[in-house]
């Protein structure tokens, strides 16, 4: 069997033509195609717009060519598509969850229509809030570290795919993908902070930085990637349990916020925002001063608790409990300390 | 991988120079380090998991979250620190929805929705897709594998990190054999491993495709399908905690610790309010916190009168004289009394009596001056304001009566929850009570039997009557008459048991006895208006008889809800064989109405439409708005003709269905209803408009009241079909539309999962290439 071998041959030339790795001539690295490159500069200048470009290119391959890499069982099928395929039981998901409990309600008679719609119309809201919650609360933990640390744990990346020939496809071999340069605590995509012009000139600009806001070089920046890679992955691991753990319990609350009775009685009129706002605001008062004395506490137990976790995670990430260990470079700390078998994924 | 191997080919310096041969590989191992053993293996392939293994891994997993708060954790573990939060939130949200709904069946149905939820987001890619697959090609997409590490993962997790080397031979020649692979084709190994990859991957793409529509609709149907036992369970478990808490007296732990918050909130108040003043607002305070959880509005308004009029015996002492008198000192007063008055005083003053005191100043009053005596006289008038302004007390002055009264309520307080909840079990107005669910199977069991389409049951849930006439005249008249008649009176039979005479008979004797208790210990205190309220006579207002009345009217209601049920299937019975066109002609005869055939079918019309649609008593009103003008002895024969019938086919009916004795137990019952229900709605007297005290007619005083009437007459039965009806046709409607999506995502799922593993061009490119190799 015959292979027709695609672009690589052009992105070679290219890379001939820029031999920006060998020093020859330095000019601003290419933001081309053909590598992987990490979006902070647009990140920073246009988060939202990023984020939703981003979000809306997963999305619509999540619904088109990943399901149809998937189903023909594609060989480049691979890990991140089937994850960014999540998407779309999350979506139907809660579109389901929506419609069971108001697509019926259309075919009862008016009063069992009316007390249907009372439960979906919470139900419906119940979802959004879920959704709503559990994205934004992330914030509350991932902000504050970004700030003190400056560690951006989204801190998004694009990666240039090339993807093997095969049967009905033999030519079109290289596609992108949108990863986060910390998705993995393990293999942290540090090769992409290095040499980053977009945080400085010098080889390590990125992890000086973060050194510096860590205060974990003490002024010493020589090899400061070495003493602060094991800090970042200490408060990656710590932002991403707690804002886990906090998102969660975040969407609990905001589900059980929707599940007030001021909700049933939400009408929209032209002043959208202002019903919406009065029904929260009376949804709040209701939810954590409740009539029933034990419902009362146990709605103040559930955002205690989504509270109290998220100011655990901000304090444990945002301070420094383990600065012994912050002067030991990565080779002090490696696999075989204490002449323990490691786990290293 | 594969993008760093590029790269590194993409950036390799193009030499012309040809390079160097490499040496030979040699390595000597002598002091190295050598690569950890190769630990990992295959789990055996499992639908359902071990709840053993799962508890283990819990365990793990909150261990790994202590361990990642701290900052160590690796990606495997996050992600199943991430499941592990998700089940946390979602619980959390079940524990608050949980303590929210106040009905114990909403309460369950919260944990049964998380439940079924993540059962449900767990079985259907096992059940839809993985199963069928395995059992076609051999594969287990969801095969899992435990690394060297001791960490359980998916085997193909991610396709670009091949782990297939794991299969064993026998794993390998089953998916061969299964997937169709040629015994002889070279490297089948490897062939079979990329099959079962492709497959995995296949199968997993179709999984997170069809995940978010299923997982909902599953789970809600399986809550739809499980709603129905859970409730019979806990209806089933409270009617026997309840009497046997009744039985044995026992009170629960949740209401032994509300007891004793209760003793502490009152406690509380008593010291941080001991300088208050009693006015209104406290003594209904008060009143919440002696008898708050007694549940009856007029113990609260009793009580609250009582705390208002606790008596404390007046104490004269010079603390209390002199803030009386304030500004009136009457110095000149005192320095007149004679050394003998003077110590009587004293004494009075000692004693603590104000009337002492008073007869003293008054004989001072008498014998002194004008001047003196104008002042003993204006003295006297205020120490009688002082002693009744007095009355209104300060909490701690009145607090050991306080303390008394609240001893005195304990039992009462402690023993009523006890008879509420058995009451509640069986005949509570709400959701999951004996009696609603009993209301339910009698109403499932008649619209069943009525043998409904979809389109008649809308009609009959907008409340069409033709329809149901029409439904109920084929009824009478088929064959399931005794079967469905039968099955009915056995229902109503186990409502009889559960909540008849028996039923009543032990509430009203729990009432007379717990009633006492109060009543003497309220007495023994010297609370003798609150005690009036807990005496044990039928008195109306008393606690014992508002409790008695309200169990039974509400066990009342629905019993005759049933038999009038009966009642109608009976007299459409009789319709239905003409039977009741004789009799109604032969009644009207006995009182001298001869009516023709014409206008006796006009009135059977009429007793038809009224048997379905009359709420209560206005059956006079009803049968004059068809066109009869009746007189008493006409109204009667017709009443004695619908109701009073001798010619019982219910019994005939259950004779045959539930054998003699049982049979005679259950009509005795019947017609003791018919009976009552003869002589106190069906009555003349009973017959007027409706009115709220028993009311005389032409010198005769009616036999019930309107309340009476009204739960004799029960539920009109157009009123209840159309109800049961209405939720019927919902429930199926609903069950109709997502049964459906459920039922179509499956074949969907099942014949895409066919697809699934099949040979590709490729691979049936790659075995007729390797045919022709073979020869």
């Amino acid at each position: 069997m015959v292979y027709k071998v695609g672009v690589q041959g052009q992105n070679i030339n290219n890379r001939l033509s820029t031999p920006a790795f060998f020093g020859e001539k330095k000019e601003k690295k290419s933001k081309c195609e053909n590598h992987d490159y990490v979006m902070a500069e647009e990140k920073a200048k246009r988060p939202i717009s990023t984020s939703l470009k981003i979000t809306a290119d997963k999305f619509s391959k999540a619904c088109t060519t990943y399901p149809k890499k998937g189903l023909s069982g594609s060989k480049n099928a691979n890990f991140y598509e089937f994850l960014t395929m999540g998407m779309v039981p999350y979506l139907t998901g809660s579109a389901m969850m929506i419609g069971v409990f108001n697509l019926a309600a259309k075919f009862f008679n008016t009063p069992d229509a009316v007390n249907a719609l009372k439960l979906g119309k919470k139900m419906g809201i119940g979802v959004a809030a879920y959704g709503v919650a559990k994205t934004l609360s992330k914030k509350l933990i991932e902000v504050p570290v970004k700030w003190k640390h400056g560690i951006d744990v989204n801190l998004p990346y694009k990666k240039v795919v090339y993807e093997l020939p095969e049967e009905g496809n033999k030519d079109n071999l290289v596609t992108h993908e949108y990863h986060k340069v910390f998705e993995s605590v393990d293999f942290p995509r540090w090769d992409l902070l290095y040499n980053n012009e977009y945080y400085g000139e010098e080889r390590n600009a990125y992890f000086n930085k973060v050194a510096d806001k860590m205060g974990v070089a003490n002024g010493d920046l020589d090899h400061s990637d070495q003493k602060v890679k094991p800090k970042i992955k200490e408060k990656l691991i710590q932002t991403k349990v707690f804002s886990t753990l906090a998102s969660y319990l975040w969407a609990g609350t905001a589900v059980a916020l929707s599940m007030q009775k001021p909700w049933e009685n939400l009408k929209l009129s032209k002043n959208i925002v202002k019903d919406f706002g009065s029904a929260f605001v009376r949804s709040c008062k209701e939810f954590v001063n409740h009539p029933d004395k034990v419902t009362k506490y146990a709605g103040r137990g559930l955002l205690g608790a989504a509270v109290g976790v998220t100011l655990l995670g901000n304090f444990m990430t945002l301070f420094d409990f383990n600065k012994d260990k912050s002067s030991k470079t990565q080779a002090a700390t490696s696999l075989f300390e204490n002449g323990k078998e490691k786990v290293v994924c | 991988m594969t993008n760093v191997l590029n790269k590194y080919i993409a950036n390799q310096p193009i030499s012309p120079v040809k390079p160097a041969p490499l040496p030979a590989f040699t390595f000597n191992s002598e002091g190295k380090i050598k690569p950890l053993d190769d630990k990992a293996k295959l789990l055996p392939s499992r639908i359902f998991g071990s709840p053993i293994e799962y508890a283990k891994d819990l365990k793990q997993d909150v261990v790994n979250i202590g361990r990642a708060a701290k900052g160590k954790a690796n990606d495997h573990e996050l992600g199943r620190i991430n499941d592990v939060a998700m089940k946390l939130g979602s619980l959390a949200l079940a524990t608050y929805l949980f303590v929210k709904n106040p009905l114990k069946l909403s309460k369950a149905m919260e944990f049964v929705g998380f439940g079924t939820f993540f059962a449900s987001m767990s079985l259907w890619p096992k059940l839809a897709i993985q199963a069928p697959i395995k059992a076609r090609t051999g594969v287990d997409i969801h095969q899992k594998y435990i690394d060297s590490q001791g960490r359980k993962k998916m085997l193909h997790q991610d396709p670009q990190y091949d782990l297939t080397d794991l299969y064993s031979r026998e794993d390998l020649d089953k998916m061969g054999k299964k997937l169709g692979v040629a015994e002889n084709l070279p490297d089948r190994d490897s062939f079979i491993k990329q099959r079962a990859k492709k497959t995995a991957v296949q199968g997993n793409t179709l999984w997170m495709m069809t995940a978010g529509i299923a997982t909902p609709v599953m789970s809600a149907l399986a809550c739809n399908r499980l709603e129905k036992p859970i409730n019979n369970a806990i209806e089933a478990i409270e009617l026997k905690s309840s009497e046997n808490a009744l039985k044995n007296g026992t009170v629960g732990f949740i209401s032994r610790l509300k007891q004793s918050r209760a003793d502490k909130a009152l406690e509380k108040f008593l010291k941080e309010h001991a300088d208050d003043v009693i006015d209104d607002k406290m003594a209904t305070k008060l009143s919440s916190l002696i008898g708050g959880r007694t549940n009856a509005a007029s113990i609260q308004e009793a009580l609250k009168n009582q705390i208002l009029s606790i008596k404390e015996p007046l104490k004269i002492n010079e603390e209390f004289i002199t803030r009386a008198l304030q500004n009136k000192i009457p110095a000149n007063l005192i320095a007149s009394l004679t050394a003998e008055q003077k110590a009587l005083l004293d004494k009075a003053m000692a004693d603590g009596s104000l009337k002492s005191v008073a007869t003293i100043l008054s004989q001072a009053g008498a014998t002194g001056k004008p001047a003196q005596k104008k002042m003993a006289s204006s003295l006297l008038r205020t120490l009688e304001t002082a002693s009744k302004t007095s009355q209104q007390k300060s909490v701690g002055q009145v607090s050991g009566q306080i303390r008394s009264l609240y001893a005195s309520l304990g039992g009462f307080t402690q023993n009523k929850q006890i008879l509420d909840r058995f009451i509640d079990a069986r005949v509570g107005d709400k959701s999951g009570t004996y009696i609603a669910n009993q209301w339910t199977r009698v109403c499932d069991k008649l619209i069943k039997s009525l043998n409904l389409n979809s389109k008649e049951l809308k009609a009959l849930a907008d409340g069409n009557v033709g329809v149901l006439q029409t439904k109920l005249e084929a009824l009478a008249g088929s064959d399931k008459y005794d079967d469905v008649v039968a099955q009915l009176m056995k229902l109503i039979g186990d409502y009889e048991v559960k909540t008849g005479s028996d039923f009543i008979s032990m509430v009203q004797e729990k009432t007379t006895s717990l009633s006492d208790d109060a009543f003497r210990a309220l007495q023994a205190n010297n609370f003798e208006d609150l005690a009036k309220k807990f005496a044990s006579g039928v008195n109306r207002g008393t606690i014992k008889n508002v409790i008695d009345v309200n169990a039974k009217e509400r066990a009342l209601g629905a019993q005759s809800s049933f038999y009038r049920l009966l009642q109608s299937l009976e007299l459409y019975k009789r319709i239905g064989n003409g039977t009741f066109e004789q009799q109604l002609t032969s009644a009207l005869g006995e009182v001298g109405k001869s009516a023709d055939k014409a206008t006796i079918k006009k009135l059977t019309k009429a007793c038809k439409d009224l048997v379905l649609n009359a709420t209560t008593t206005d059956y006079v009103e009803k049968l004059k708005s068809a066109g009869f003008e009746l007189t008493e002895a006409e109204y009667k024969a017709v009443m004695k003709t619908m109701f009073g019938s001798v010619d019982d086919t219910i019994e005939a009916a259950l004779r045959s269905k539930v054998g003699g004795a049982q049979a005679k137990t259950l009509v005795k019952g019947f017609n003791g209803y018919k009976q009552t229900f003869m002589s106190k709605v069906a009555d003349w007297q009973n017959s007027m408009t409706p009115e709220l005290a028993r009311r005389t007619v032409n010198g005769v005083t009616s036999s019930a009241n309107a309340i009476e009437r009204n739960n004799l007459a029960g539920k009109p039965i157009k009123t209840l079909v159309q109800d049961v009806a209405r939720q019927t046709y919902n429930s199926q409607k609903w069950l109709k539309i997502f049964g459906g999506v459920m039922a179509g995502l499956t074949a969907v799922t099942l014949v895409a999962g066919l697809a699934i593993g099949r040979k590709g061009k490729m691979e049936k490119q790659v075995e007729e290439e390797s045919k022709k190799l073979n020869g």
